[in-house]
């Protein structure tokens, strides 16, 4: 008996596989009826179950199985017909056996449940489909034999009826017997299945799988796979320090040379036994989607894409209930009724779509539907009631902020969001469960249209192209797949210059603006009076959405022979999955271990993404893009100002758009010449501009204001290099109601309301042209 | 593996043991079953935006093990920068965390029913104390330690 135990648990793996098989074929079956190749596959498989379980003396789910077997030796040879209840009838067996097999896994007995039930409606759907079977079958012999079966059927009109009078169960066997002449009469039917049915187990087991994949593959245990890719990793550290142990010694370098081609040899085959296809999780997914429409009385299309992406087979456990739950969200709560579906005119079938992909480092799962969608609104209102999110913060969120709030516990439990209601309950369980592995979880939607829920997951222990930053004394790690550039910042040079205001700065670059964000100020590296006026910028695109992260350099390899490539600065480096304590955090998707020991962080671009709120900093930078255009078409009631003082005390404003950057100088800077005065910045001569003067205030009145020191509003250089006098910024502040053009000045595009005051605006083109115009050639 | 605590055979088999330590010159105790290694020195590598009393990284044989700084968790003064912490690695629920303390005591035998159980709202990580001749021992359950650094939110982070 001892020796049975080793069979008997691989048996339970061999049969659970099967039946996950058998939940694929059935429901496939279900889709194209007349797949005879597959029905068969379902019918060997049953049949192996129940010679196995034969041979093991488990006559409870033997015999089990031998109902089924039955139904589906009829299926098979075309006496019953395959419907809709039949499948269900038969994937309720396969849990009928998934029931007794787990049983049997705990308790090593098949437990006391009994199937009776089960059993005998298996019967009954071999007999009251028999009729129509029957004669389905005399039809397709008809078709295809012609005239010689179609006289038969014509000579043998009562057998029909025969079968009629006899509607039980016990009557099946001797159908059966009847029936075997007929079959093999039939050219429909293969003799060489037909003979299955009576073979013993032994052959039925030869049957069922091809034997030649056995032999090349055996099962390990996974954690001993991990422990030899843990192994590796360590023996790859000590590679690297051994690597930069400088050495002279020819026959010791020769030593480490081959220890580092196979270590990473030896690495890179480690890494491949963890990794698995996610077709292992996706293949469940048809059963479920089936049962679930099934219960909620809807049509529901599964698309599976991508099913073949590898990722670490430890994490495809980890998603599997999550993925679940968003897979039945869908379309118990995201695809609608039949009824209503055809009442918005979309087709009655809703279409489930699951994709998988790897992007970056990070696998990507999909589960979109083309449901009812979400409604941002809705979701933004709940947030608010809840008090989640104040009213104002809400209104400035992006969507995908927004949707972020339905993972939060208990956010969908009340029932004013109707079309979302049910769909957050256990979202929050959903986001927990993926971010303890280091993944995210975003949901975008659109209303009437559908939802996409993305789930990304790191491919934990994977080795990524990554490029090294540091930042103040931070060193962290940049996905590669993420990074689009990497630009210099000069700090004199015209080009590559960050500008803006009001914590919105933007890189420009080849007439495009892109929202940075530094990274030493953003993760609080340093002070920022300290940081230097050199750096880079590394331009990163996460979806739709570019950004630059500012940084300090770029870490090379620190010696010649490390594992970064010394022309691109690109690090291979072996992603590990930060702790649970940290992944909560959302910026970073692993750390790596550097050759000298340190662990290095991964920015996560795409936390950073939400984080950053970088479609709401991209949508500030798109206005001043359109700056050739004419400022006064331009204008939009929502735009802002920078409001400031002149030196004689005149409220003025200019257009947010046309500012690059502030600075202060002493008034001693300022050179006269003539009209025209001038300050030096940056070893260059910048033209100042005095609204007083342009509006006509006074002439000179920068003579009068010799105390104080200027702030200068330095404007964009494509208008030269210029910039406006003034004596003090009061504000930056939103443009209310319609502008009231000024006629008699030049220099005015009007007034507006800026704030709560009334003020003017400049036109700073017009001043400038009409400043260009006086200027001695 | 363990280099510091060294166990003592001669303690009675039905008494638990707890690896003692000092914080602000108060005395703290984890089961010592709890604990897998002590380490005298270890790199901490800095986690920008990450709770003051998370320290950062460590890198422990290829595993990255996040430091949990004890001081700033439980409300003391930090530590004058002369002072070497010393990091004890404990293993809580197969997932490894390093615990920063300024000196490591002794493993101590103790019988279970001698401990004052506490289960003060505002500080639920001690779970009991002990007056012993020499320190009350404070004992603090890793696991609640790490519940409550759950708890606190990450800073809100503002774009810049």
């Amino acid at each position: 008996m001892a020796d049975n135990e080793e069979f008997i648990s691989e048996f339970l793996v061999e049969a659970s596989e099967s039946l996950d098989q058998l939940d694929q074929d059935l429901v496939a079956l279900e889709k194209q009826p007349h797949d005879s190749d597959r029905l068969a596959s379902i019918f060997r498989t049953v049949h192996t179950i129940k010679g196995t379980c034969g041979f093991f003396g488990f006559t409870k789910l033997s015999s089990l199985s031998h109902h089924g077997e039955h139904l589906l030796g009829l299926l098979r040879d075309g006496k019953v017909r395959f419907n809709k209840t039949l499948a269900s009838l038969l994937l309720e067996l396969v849990d009928a056996i998934r029931t007794f097999l787990s049983s049997i896994e705990s308790t090593g007995k098949e437990g006391d449940v009994s199937f009776s039930d089960l059993c005998q409606r298996l019967d009954g759907a071999c007999v009251t489909t028999n009729t129509d079977s029957l004669i389905r079958k005399q039809e397709s012999a008809s078709s295809t034999t012609g005239s010689i079966e179609q006289s038969d059927h014509g000579n043998n009109p009562k057998s029909t009826p025969a079968y009629e009078r006899n509607p039980t169960s016990s009557v099946v066997p001797e159908l059966i017997e009847n029936d075997r002449p007929d079959a093999t009469l039939n050219p429909d039917t293969t003799p060489e299945t037909d003979s299955t049915p009576n073979t013993g187990p032994e052959s039925g087991e030869a049957n069922a799988r091809p034997t030649n994949t056995l032999d090349a593959t055996i099962r390990v245990d996974v954690q001993l796979l991990d422990t030899i890719v843990d192994l590796v990793g360590e023996l790859v550290l000590a590679r690297n320090q051994l690597r930069t142990t400088v050495t002279v010694e020819p026959a010791l370098l020769d030593a480490v040379n081959r220890i580092h081609n196979v270590t990473g040899e030896l690495q890179e085959v480690a890494m491949k036994t963890r990794m698995a296809p996610i077709d292992q999780l996706f293949n469940k997914f048809p059963r479920i989607v089936r049962d679930v429409a099934a219960t909620c009385d809807k049509e529901v299309s599964l698309h599976v894409d991508g099913a073949d992406t590898e990722l670490d087979r430890t994490l495809i456990e980890k998603i599997r209930d999550p993925l679940t739950h968003l897979i039945r969200n869908a379309v118990d709560h995201g695809i609608e009724p039949t009824d209503i579906r055809a009442s918005v005119g979309k087709p009655s079938t809703g279409q489930l779509s699951l994709r998988a992909f790897q992007e970056s480092g990070q696998v990507t799962i999909e589960v979109s539907d083309d449901g009812a969608g979400i409604s941002v609104d809705a979701v933004r209102k709940k947030a608010v009631e809840k008090g989640l999110v104040t009213a104002a913060m809400a209104a400035d969120m992006s969507a995908e902020r927004i949707f972020q709030f339905i993972f939060e516990p208990g956010f969908s439990t009340a029932h004013a969001v109707t079309n979302i209601s049910g769909r957050g309950v256990g979202m929050d369980v959903v986001r927990t469960n993926i971010e303890s592995i280091g993944g995210t979880i975003d949901i975008s939607s659109q209303s009437g249209v559908g939802t996409v829920v993305r789930v990304r997951i790191p491919l934990t222990l994977a080795i990524i192209p990554a490029l090294i930053v540091s930042s103040g004394n931070q060193r962290l790690a940049i996905p590669q797949s993420y990074i689009q550039e990497l630009v210099g910042l000069r700090e004199n040079g015209k080009s590559h210059m960050i500008e803006g205001l009001e914590g919105a700065p933007v890189l420009r670059l080849r007439n495009r603006l892109i929202p940075v964000v530094y990274l030493d100020r953003w993760l609080g590296l340093r002070e920022w009076k300290n940081r230097p006026h050199t750096g880079a910028v590394v331009v990163v695109k996460v979806d739709n959405h570019e950004f630059g992260l500012v940084i300090d350099a770029v870490t090379t390899s620190e010696d010649q022979n490390s594992h970064a490539t010394e022309t691109t600065g690109l690090w291979f480096i072996v992603v590990k999955a930060i702790s649970s304590l940290l992944a909560p955090m959302g910026i970073y998707s692993g750390a790596t271990v550097m050759g000298d020991g340190s662990v290095v962080l991964i920015l996560d671009l795409r936390g950073i993404t939400i984080a950053a709120d970088i479609p709401a900093h991209a949508r500030r930078a798109v206005a001043p893009q359109s700056k050739d255009n004419d400022f006064k078409e331009m204008r939009q009631e929502d735009s802002r100002y920078l409001v400031c003082e002149t030196h004689l005390g005149r409220r003025v404003a200019v257009p947010l758009n046309q500012v690059q950057r502030l600075e202060n100088f002493p008034e001693s800077e300022v050179n006269p010449a003539g009209n025209i005065h001038f300050v030096k910045r940056n070893g260059e001569l910048t033209q100042l501009i005095d609204p007083d003067q342009m509006l006509h205030t006074s002439k000179t009145s920068l003579q009068n204001d010799t105390n104080s020191d200027l702030v200068g509003i330095i404007l964009p250089d494509e208008l030269g290099n210029k910039a406006l006098s003034v004596r003090k910024i009061i504000d930056v502040e939103p443009g209310h109601g319609s502008l009231e053009e000024t006629i008699h000045e030049d220099c005015l595009l009007g007034t507006l309301l800026v704030g709560n005051t009334a003020t003017e605006i400049l036109d700073i083109p017009a001043a400038i042209r009409s400043l260009d115009g006086k200027q001695p050639s | 593996m363990n280099t510091d605590t060294g166990r003592k055979p001669e303690q009675a088999v039905e008494q638990s043991r707890c690896c003692t330590f000092l914080i602000a010159d108060k005395c703290f105790a984890f089961d010592s079953d709890l604990v897998i290694e002590v380490l005298q020195k270890g790199v901490i590598n800095n986690v920008p935006l990450a709770s003051p009393a998370i320290s950062g990284l460590l890198n422990l044989r290829g595993r990255i093990v996040p430091a949990i700084d004890l001081r700033t968790f439980l409300e003391f003064s930090p530590a004058s920068s002369s002072v070497q912490q010393i990091n004890i690695i404990v293993d809580i629920r197969n997932e490894w965390y390093c615990f920063l303390v300024d000196q490591l005591l002794d493993v101590t035998a103790y019988d279970s029913h001698q401990i004052t159980p506490r289960s003060n709202t505002l500080f639920d990580v001690i779970t009991g104390v002990l007056p012993t001749a020499s320190h009350l021992i404070h004992f603090l359950s890793p696991e609640k330690i790490l519940k409550r650094l759950l708890e606190i939110k990450p800073r809100t982070l503002s774009v810049g």
